[in-house]
């Protein structure tokens, strides 16, 4: 801890709050390459041999399965952290590509079921909002047990995001911090969860898939609970993961990075072929996806990312007086999610600040980038001789550095060692 | 880089003489695979393996002597794994099911894991031999060879022309994108397949045969009578 953070407890007598993901160094999948092909293998042509993207997921035990064009989905970023023009600009984007996006703590919005093809209904600890008509107007239900930033930790809106609108649909009084639940009131372990799950899909009429999210902790044996208890997804989200707002110490000191998680959650679930796993936790570039579905994911999940695309940090804005100066930041440094006073009116209430964001215009943003990060993941699925994205496998990559060869269990570039093995 | 040829006679005259035809097609297509080469015979499912230039092989192995109902081979160019006997072509797997390979796999480490998850058991480290025992897995769970080349296709990614007998059967099957070579020749006495036309221009009566080049993904069966 450096001094002047000493001296922010010292002058406070509390503990930092903060937005965004874990900013220490962790191995990630950047330290790992790919063995495109040359001659042993042969590599597929990127303008007329298909790479096929798209991804099933609950086919098992849901009339409705979720359909993905993309292996990559909008994670759950609750109303109330989002202004309602940022969860319906989500909406259009993961619309016109075809994905899915996830509602959040606090319940779901009718901009953002109207804007969403397919939305994931959150069922979290604190039951926000939480309500059996918007369980039925979901395509997939999530049951969040924890979140890469704050695993075994809740979820937090400062008093300041409490507006009118987003009080109410929590029946909480505005102004006032709320601090949710770490655990859900009427289940604890693995076998209550069974039951929850079966509950959640006797209200849904086995229409449509059960999602369980975990913080990457003690992955194996948890993503195993998650799909012994009868989860059709399991969503594994590491240390990098973001958030709207949480205490500083969960970000940075709790879990593991998602390097890491990918591998044991993919172990845990190799007796549960119809199990799918979800990655999420520091998902940026079209690489990041290509090695999480090498490692075993079926698809990823972003939350910060899709907020950058949206306009989060950026300076094109003509702010008038509101501006990162007043969060004591500037832009391309901030993680002021957690004080209501996001510049360019992504992760506030603000009528004001709100009105910055046009959610037509930010989702063509998101959509182009998740267009692009797509393009980037076939391009290397093709250079590795794959016809289809989910056909990458651990064989196809190498670590640059020993951490993260021991953590994804591939070689050492240039030798045929695995740390441990 | 490999050579593949395969015959099956129709023409019992011609039995006696397939060790010969087998020796003279594999010699057209050593080029292809000059480090190792096999053979599977029918219907006695004779093995031969060897490391050597496949017209070397032949010789030692006598192959003009040896006759039969159809017989599966493969001259060979390693890619990933070694050059032993042992990861030489065919992949003799299950009830007498052989498979010779042209290509590379993209995603066989996967299928294997799978299949080994399964209790299915292997000999080498060579992609081919996933493809052998995936196909005698899922004739061992009740499909037929058609099915089972079926869903080969929808599973394996990569590049592939494979040539496959049984007891009773010769099939080929190519991937979606077809850019390994195969041709397939078929008269009333004989059907063969080969990697370039130069190996079917051996057999007798070749001028009046059939000659056509198999269809992406399409599988091509053949019963032994
Ligand atoms: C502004 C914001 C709000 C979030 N709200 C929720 C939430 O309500 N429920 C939840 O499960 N996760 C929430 N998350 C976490 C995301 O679902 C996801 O796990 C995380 O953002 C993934 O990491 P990434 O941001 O590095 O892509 C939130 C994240 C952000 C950035
Ligand atoms: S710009 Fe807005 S959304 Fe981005 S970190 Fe700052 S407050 Fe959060």
């Amino acid at each position: 801890m450096s001094f002047d953070e000493i001296r922010e407890r010292a002058r406070l007598g509390r503990y930092p709050i903060r937005g965004g993901g874990a900013r220490r160094a962790v191995p990630t999948f950047d330290d790992l390459t790919f063995l495109t092909a040359s001659a042993s293998r042969y590599p597929l042509e990127g303008y007329r041999e298909h790479c096929a993207t798209r991804t099933v997921l609950g086919a098992a035990n849901a009339r409705d399965p979720v359909v993905l064009e993309i292996p990559i989905t909008i994670a759950g970023m609750s109303f109330g952290a989002l202004s309602a023009p940022a969860k319906e600009a989500l909406g259009r984007a993961a619309s016109e590509v075809g994905t899915a996006t996830t509602t959040g703590d606090g319940g779901m919005t009718p901009e953002e079921r109207m804007s969403s093809k397919t939305l994931v209904y959150q069922c979290l600890p604190s039951r926000y909002g939480f309500n059996p008509d918007d369980l039925r107007a979901a395509d997939a239900i999530e049951v969040v047990l924890g979140q890469g930033a704050k695993p075994g930790g809740g979820g937090m809106l400062m008093g300041q995001k409490l507006g009118p609108r987003v009080a109410a649909m929590r029946t909480l009084p505005e102004g006032i911090d709320q601090r949710s639940a770490c655990r859900h009131p009427d289940w604890t372990g693995p076998d209550d969860l069974r039951i929850k799950i079966e509950e959640l899909r006797e209200a849904t009429d086995w229409r449509v898939p059960v999602f369980v999210k975990i913080g990457a902790t003690r992955v194996y044996h948890d993503v195993r609970l998650a799909a012994t208890a009868g989860a059709d997804v399991v969503v594994v989200d590491g240390m990098q993961g973001g958030t709207g707002a949480t205490q500083d110490v969960f970000i940075e000191h709790t879990g593991i990075p998602t390097l890491a998680a990918v591998r044991l959650a993919a172990d845990a679930l190799a007796d549960f072929p119809d199990v799918a796993l979800i990655v999420s936790g520091g998902i940026r570039s079209g690489a990041d996806v290509a090695k999480a579905l090498a490692l075993g994911a079926d698809a990823v999940s972003i939350g910060m990312a899709a907020l950058v695309a949206l306009g989060c940090n950026d300076t094109v804005h003509d702010f008038g007086p509101a501006s990162y100066a007043d969060l004591g930041t500037t832009a391309g440094n901030c993680v002021a999610c957690h004080t209501g006073g996001c510049p360019v009116g992504i992760a506030t209430q603000s009528p004001g600040l709100q009105a910055r964001l046009d959610p037509v215009r930010g989702a063509e943003r998101v959509a182009n980038y998740l267009r692009a990060i797509t393009m980037e993941t076939t391009m290397l699925a093709r250079a590795c001789g794959k016809a289809d994205v989910h056909h990458l496998e651990p064989e196809d990559l190498v670590a640059l550095t020993v951490e993260a060869a021991a953590m994804a269990r591939v070689p050492l570039a240039g030798t045929e060692w695995i740390p441990g093995r | 880089m490999c050579g593949i040829t395969a015959l099956q006679l129709r023409d019992p005259g011609l039995r006696p003489r397939l060790g010969a035809l087998m020796a003279a097609m594999m010699a057209q297509v050593a080029e292809r695979g000059p480090d190792s080469a096999g053979i599977t015979i029918y219907p006695e499912i004779a093995v031969l393996k060897g490391v050597g230039h496949p017209a070397v092989l032949a010789t030692e192995w006598r192959l003009h002597e040896i006759s039969g109902t159809q017989a599966v081979a493969h001259t060979r160019m390693a890619t990933e794994s070694a050059i032993t006997a042992a990861h030489c072509h065919p992949f003799v797997v299950g009830d007498g099911l052989s498979l010779v390979h042209n290509g590379s796999f993209a995603n066989h480490a996967t299928i294997r894991r799978e299949l080994l998850a399964r209790g299915v058991a292997f000999d080498s480290d060579n992609d081919s031999e996933v493809a052998a025992r995936f196909l005698a897995y899922r004739l061992d769970s009740g499909d037929d060879l058609e099915k089972a080349l079926r869903l080969l296709c929808e599973r394996f990614d990569g590049f592939y022309t494979l040539a496959v007998q049984t007891p009773d059967a010769f099939a080929v099957v190519r991937d979606v994108i077809a850019c390994k070579p195969a041709i397939i020749a078929e008269t009333p006495g004989w059907v063969a397949m080969a990697s370039e036309y130069r190996a079917l221009a051996v057999l007798p009566g070749i001028e009046a045969a059939r000659v056509y080049e198999p269809e992406p993904e399409e599988v091509y069966l053949w019963t032994s009578t």
